[in-house]
């Protein structure tokens, strides 16, 4: 029961991480992505050849992780954030359908659908990090760090900036803000932390393969943000503790056959999303309606 | 003197429409200059041209006797060449404040230079535009909750904090209930006389006449006069236009 507790834990702390990543983009950018899973992938890859080639380093891994993700990123979001709101959410899903087949047909790289099996645990300072909790506090700690940057950076003249641009690309740039870069540089951050979930996901899980990183996914990561609250600090980690606990909550209901978890779940969610934009559409955590 | 900002030749069409047709128009500094005519006159477009929100068709614009055609907008407006929108455009979901010095950071970067020195003189100006517009009371509120009235304050505030030495002001002052718009006027009394040079989209003619020292008179893409107020407005053939009633 402990190491269920304490992996479901681990799992909250890298969801956490990931949907904090995503709100950057979504929250305080209007960037409506849905290719987060992309860099999640990409992260967690990247975090399971430095441990198997290399050597096991978390904050090795982290590191390459986040480069790999952010580098790619900003890559591919050059072009794609020249097109607008909803042109942009369909550019992210043709980059979410490419990576799905790209992570499945690369074998060498990603090992396919098979994946990449035997990660090792993680060290760190040339200790090994075996004990899952130590492991749960190091999730923790790369999530704070994300938070408190997060925090740092909305509350200052970056924040402003993005959000400015969220509110109004137009009156953004007509007081002298260069829209394109500031994108990037939101996407770019937003996605070196989704690429260090990653890696934080290939030594939890010791093992990776396709199926983690598709559509799914990346519905499920803004599906936690939106529930929890877009652009608010605290919604993302209330929607990723509800969207992870409602799943392992269900399984302690008796009269539900197991069998039929899936459906129940997916019945939850449907409602629960339905009610949420009709009656709360910021989100949990956002403001209520009616104040304006 | 010569003018700040001046435009030869801006042509824009779109598709069959010429929106705007070969026209020049020279800013002279410290005064108002108010563009007038009929709806579909190209008045939005031609500031949309200037601003490099919009690429011309043809055409040339100088600013500071250096040529901005084809710039991006952002590095037009670093230039000190600020707009207003005639739906406001505000950051809605921001805090007047945040509308007000977001407007006073020039860097597109995750932080600004300077330290702590230039942060404490923009939270100063921003403050300084706040207190003008009458906005201070209501730095910590939302825009998207502001009054209608305040909210042209804000739009206004913004620009003030920008410390742009040129402002294109696209109907400013519609909409507004006579007190606010005497204290409107005012604001941009002061300001062309701290140097600010104005240009403003307005159909209030009583607008017009009590804030212009210039009028150039647009219709259907073309300049069709420019002068004096009074002789601008007196031309009987003009007002026929704008009110309407054409040959």
């Amino acid at each position: 029961m402990t190491a269920y507790l304490l992996n479901l834990a681990q799992l909250a702390a890298i969801f956490g991480l990931l949907s904090v990543s995503l709100n950057i983009l979504i929250g305080y950018g209007g960037i409506f992505s849905v290719a987060h899973a992309v860099f999640f992938g990409l992260g967690a890859y990247a975090g399971a050849h430095v441990a198997l080639d290399l050597f096991p380093d978390l904050l090795l891994a982290a590191l390459a992780s986040a480069l790999i993700a952010g580098l790619l990123s900003a890559a591919l979001a050059l072009p794609a954030l020249r097109v607008r709101g909803e042109y942009f959410v369909i550019a992210s899903l043709g980059l979410q359908m490419l990576a799905t087949t790209v992570f499945t047909e690369a074998q060498a790289i990603t090992g396919g659908l098979g994946g990449l099996v035997g990660i090792p645990p993680p060290t760190l300072f040339g200790f090994t990090l075996a004990d899952p909790l130590v492991f749960l506090f190091c999730c923790l700690a790369f999530l704070a760090l994300a938070l408190a940057l997060v925090r740092q950076l909305m509350r200052g003249s970056f924040g402003r900036a993005l959000m400015a641009l969220r509110d109004s690309e137009m009156a953004a740039e007509a007081l002298g803000k260069n829209v394109a870069l500031i994108k990037t540089l939101a996407v770019v951050l937003g996605t070196a932390f989704a690429g260090i979930a990653g890696a934080l996901f290939a030594f939890q899980e010791e093992f990776v393969n396709v199926e983690s990183f598709t559509l799914d996914q990346s519905v499920l990561i803004l599906a936690m943000v939106i529930i929890g609250g877009a652009g608010t600090l605290s919604g993302p980690l209330i929607g990723t503790l509800l969207l992870l606990l409602l799943p392992a909550a269900l399984t302690f209901i008796p009269f539900i056959p197991p069998t039929d978890i899936g459906a129940v779940q997916q019945l939850i969610y449907g409602f629960a999303m339905t009610l949420l934009m009709i009656f709360r559409p910021a989100g949990l955590a956002g403001r209520a309606m009616g104040r304006r | 003197m010569s003018a700040l900002l001046s435009a030869r030749g801006l042509t824009r069409h779109f598709g069959g429409i010429n929106a705007v047709e070969a026209v020049d128009l020279d800013l002279a500094p410290g005064i108002i200059t108010a563009l007038v005519g009929p709806n579909g006159a190209g008045k939005t477009t031609l500031f949309n041209l200037i601003t490099g929100h919009l690429a011309a068709d043809a055409g040339v614009v100088e600013l500071f006797g250096q040529k901005i055609t084809g710039h991006a907008p952002h590095r037009i407006a670093r230039m000190g060449l600020a707009r207003s929108f005639q739906d406001l455009r505000l950051f809605a979901r921001m805090s007047v404040r945040d509308n007000v010095l977001a407007a006073t950071e020039p860097v597109s970067w995750f932080w600004q230079p300077g330290g702590v020195r230039a942060a404490r003189e923009r939270a100063a100006r921003g403050a300084q535009a706040l207190e003008r517009t009458g906005l201070a009371p209501l730095a910590r509120a939302e825009a998207a909750d502001l009054a209608y009235a305040e909210r042209k304050f804000l739009s206004l505030a913004r620009i003030l904090a920008s410390g742009a030495r040129i402002w294109l002001l696209d109907e400013p002052a519609s909409g507004l209930d006579p007190a606010s718009r005497a204290r409107f006027t005012a604001l941009l009394r002061a300001a062309v006389a701290d140097g600010v040079t104005i240009c403003l989209i307005e159909h209030n003619l009583d607008i017009v006449i009590e804030l212009a020292d210039r009028i150039v008179f647009l219709d259907q893409g073309r300049k069709l006069a420019e002068g004096a107020p009074e002789s601008v407005l007196g031309d009987p053939r003009l007002a026929a236009i704008y009110f309407g009633e054409r040959a």
